[in-house]
């Protein structure tokens, strides 16, 4: 178990995977991360990381001008809130709880509606 | 895709005029407007518009977040009012 930046814990998977593990890091800021600390990408676990190495690893993610974690949820939620503040049609949508960005709600949407609920009476599509 | 910064902001060029018309008569008479597509300028800030959602016109007072949406984002086009309840 290893800790970076705060309360986030990788195991042994690789490196640039584990680091994926932050909210706000993704595969190719991982990916530079690592590149960045001289660590080869291909081969290294999180348990096998040197002290050392580790060191270097957080000192990037802290000294980069990433938002990450709480900072980047909190700044994501006052997007959204000003959205609705301001009336807008996008912040009407995430109120519904619906797609945001035109997609169709007639089928799918399922991520941002949730799992499906049968509805009592609705005909079902024709099946060929 | 959204809209490529070397053209600058789409804004109808006779709503600015309106626009400025507004501040130079001092009035508070709402601007009646079918641009939905227009950006929202900083110079916008204050004014209330009538935005046509396709039937009436929505009255929308633009505050300083709202600069850089569009007029069309205030004026709902559709009305939901939930599913039926007949079974």
């Amino acid at each position: 178990m290893a800790i970076v930046s705060g309360v986030n814990i990788s195991d042994d998977q690789l490196v640039e995977i584990a680091l994926t593990s932050i909210y706000g890091i993704g595969r190719h800021q991982a990916r530079k991360i690592t590149r960045e600390s001289g660590i080869d990408l291909n081969s290294i676990r999180v348990k096998d990381l040197s002290d050392s190495q580790l060191s270097i690893i957080r000192q990037k993610v802290d000294a980069s001008n990433l938002t990450i974690e709480g900072d980047l949820k909190r700044e994501v939620q006052l997007n959204v809130r000003r959205l609705g503040d301001i009336k807008s049609y996008k912040g009407n949508r995430h109120r519904l709880k619906l797609p945001v960005r035109g997609q169709r709600t007639k089928t799918n949407a399922r991520t941002k509606r949730g799992r499906r609920s049968t509805i009592a009476g609705k005909k079902m599509a024709p099946t060929h | 895709m959204s809209r490529s910064i070397k053209k600058g902001p789409y804004i109808s060029p006779k709503l600015l005029k309106k626009v400025s018309e507004f501040h130079r008569s001092g009035s508070n008479q709402p601007i009646k407007t079918w641009e939905r597509g227009s950006m929202i300028m900083p110079e916008m800030v204050g004014v209330t518009f009538a935005i046509h959602d396709g039937r009436k016109f929505i009255q929308v007072l633009i505050t300083e977040n709202m600069v850089g949406h569009r007029l069309g984002e205030f004026a709902p086009t559709r009305n939901f009012r939930g599913h039926s309840r007949n079974i």
